[in-house]
């Protein structure tokens, strides 16, 4: 033992000092590089510099136009199916006896035609997406089924309080792989890869499906975004849903729900909401 | 010395925390996942209706193929476990089973996926080998090898014997198969997106993503054995006799028409039915079903109340009629005396 640390005690001060710098540095770089950050990045790297914003940090790119591959439930997704036909909801008992109380007529007639496309029926809904960057704190989603809009915030606190919107209010964040990023490219953003977390709260009732699966108001809707792209070059979303409403569910209503990114909005086809079909 | 202890110390808390960072397995997947079955409830639970195409985009040939096929075709020891390839079996009800392999130095060369009545566990192999020559064995799981991108594990599986993609229906795969697979855990959730390509059957990929809940307390069957078989009907056992259909001779061609107004062509699974704008040509033509005929009781058996619940009126396929363990009442042993 001696003899191996002996080129450290032949060197004196100066190479112990370098030494320690050396690894200093290195200890630095492997604690950064198991980080999850979100937009709040910046902490520690001085105070002189502007924090990094949520889509300068992105690790993945959300951003284009997206469809709707209806390759699973597809008599419940494409298609309005028969008032009472639901299978694979875990209702409980309430949720049941609304369902059987669907009648399209009605919300026509109360101006609630958008009730299945909410943020948790629409995403499994037969659309296209539009994800942009509203500003470099907000990400936009449109579908041009429906026509609607959700924003996903990323820093602006999420408010509390305030009318129910069938979008309801967004709160997002960046799950950032750590194993993934490679010492040395550290806050370069895409590339590194992860995900994206997203918490939707503040939601007006409606369904989710077509034919009148209820969920309330007290539904929390969490998302996890994933992007794969393929050797081939495809690209695929994935949007793994878990729709948790104490009102109507007996457990968690859990899917994934894939899309293909297309290369331009030639196909983009917005379509207003419809009760019936 | 002291030089020396400072020097034994920082190099300790140094490997101590590089050693920290996994540096083979980005996500651990090990332990057990319970089903959620949300979605494509029939063709996990129950069953597929015969006929059931949507959201297949076949080609001629394979929808020619499927309709070939009768349920007796699961009488025949041969073709008992042609829908459970371990793949396939990636969006069918199972609950899973992850576990790795590891080499002396911790190494993880290799990760498993079982699941109950599997032809065979699925292994992924991670330690970067070669595919085998396309003229080599194909096991039941074929050969997979896998890597990380990111916290997804990304597979790809070769070699797998011909198979059935959808329970009941007949709908195959051919043995030019392959399998992309991403494997990703979020929390306690666990999306596996399957994306099949195979230029005998299909027209385009097929492309399917399930979600599996984490299951602290390894309770799920998750089992290892493979499928089981054995003979049924035993006219049919050595006589050459292979049930089918033959062709334009399918009864169940039209059943999704007949009971859910689905159009024909989507039930056929022609790969512009999988898209939204196929809405547009059936806007004006489609009309829902005047009412559901079964499984419209969703969930709420689980609870103890049948379709005869108050307010509820649901068609429950003959589930009220059930005692508690699944026997008609006049079936109970009486204890009248």
């Amino acid at each position: 033992m001696a003899r191996m640390l002996g080129p450290v005690s032949r060197s004196g001060p100066r190479t112990l000092g370098a030494s320690l710098v050396v690894m200093a540095l290195l200890l630095s770089l492997a604690l950064s590089s198991s980080v999850r950050a979100q937009g709040r990045g910046a902490q520690g790297r001085g105070a002189q510099a502007p924090p990094p914003t949520p889509r300068a940090t992105a690790p993945i790119d959300l951003t284009g136009y997206w469809v709707a591959i209806i390759s699973e439930d597809w008599r419940w997704r494409m298609i309005t199916p028969a008032k009472g036909d639901f299978p694979s909801i875990p209702f409980n008992l309430a949720g049941q006896q609304v369902a059987e109380a669907w009648d399209p007529a009605k919300d026509e007639a109360a101006g609630e035609q958008c009730r299945a496309y909410g943020a948790p029926g629409l995403m499994r809904g037969p659309t296209r997406l539009h994800l942009t960057w509203l500003d470099d704190t907000t990400l936009k989603l449109e579908s041009d089924y429906g026509i609607q809009t959700r924003l996903f915030h990323f820093r602006t606190p999420t408010p509390t309080q305030g009318a129910r919107t069938w979008q309801g209010v967004s709160a997002a964040q960046w799950i950032i792989s750590a194993a993934a990023a490679p010492l040395g490219r550290l806050g370069q953003g895409e590339g590194r890869g992860g995900s994206m977390k997203s918490v939707t709260t503040q939601l007006r009732p409606g369904y989710l499906r077509k034919n009148g699966v209820p969920y309330s108001a007290s539904t929390v809707f969490t998302e996890y975004w994933d992007v794969h792209t393929e050797a081939n070059g495809d690209r695929y979303l994935v949007d793994t849903n878990i729709v948790d409403d104490p009102v109507y569910l007996q457990m968690p209503f859990v899917t994934s729900i894939h899309f293909k990114k297309e290369p331009d909005g030639s196909k983009w086809d917005p379509t207003p909401c419809d009760a019936r079909f | 010395m002291a030089r020396i202890r400072i020097m034994r110390v920082v190099t300790f808390v140094f490997v101590a925390l590089v050693a920290s960072v996994p540096a083979f397995a980005q996500v651990d997947l090990n332990g057990m996942y319970i089903l959620r079955m949300h979605e494509d409830y029939l063709e996990r639970g129950p069953g597929s209706d015969l006929g059931d195409f949507t959201g297949v985009p076949l080609n001629d040939e394979g929808r020619a193929k499927a309709l070939l096929y009768t349920s007796d075709q699961l009488s025949m020891v041969e073709r008992q476990c042609l829908h459970w390839s371990p793949f396939i079996t990636m969006y069918r009800p199972q609950d899973l089973r992850i576990w790795s392999d590891a080499d002396p130095n911790g190494r993880i060369i290799a990760w498993n996926v079982g699941g109950a009545h599997l032809q065979d566990v699925l292994k992924i192999w991670m330690d970067g080998r070669p595919a085998p020559s396309p003229n080599a064995w194909y096991p039941s799981g074929g050969f997979t090898t896998g890597k990380w991108e990111s916290d997804t594990l990304t597979t790809r599986t070769t070699h797998l014997k011909t198979t059935q993609v959808r329970r009941n229906t007949g709908i195959p795969a051919s043995d030019q198969t392959t399998i992309t697979a991403h494997f990703t855990r979020h929390d306690d959730y666990l999306t596996i997106v399957v994306i099949q390509e195979d230029p005998v059957y299909l027209t385009e990929p097929h492309v399917v993503s399930r979600t599996w809940q984490f299951d602290p307390r390894g309770s799920q069957s998750g089992r290892r054995a493979i499928c089981d078989s054995a003979t049924e009907i035993p006219r049919l056992e050595d006589s050459g006799i292979v049930p089918h259909y033959l062709p334009g001779q399918n009864p169940e061609a039209d059943h999704m028409t007949r009971n859910y107004n689905v159009p024909k062509e989507a039930a056929m699974g022609y790969a512009e039915t999988l898209y939204p704008e196929y809405r547009k040509r059936i806007r004006n033509t489609y009309v829902p079903p005047a009412s559901c005929g079964r499984y419209c009781c969703g969930w709420i058996e689980t609870q103890g109340v049948p379709g005869g619940a108050p307010n509820v009126t649901c068609n429950d396929g003959g589930f009220a009629e059930l005692g508690p363990r699944g026997r008609r009442a006049v079936d109970q042993p009486s204890t009248a005396k």
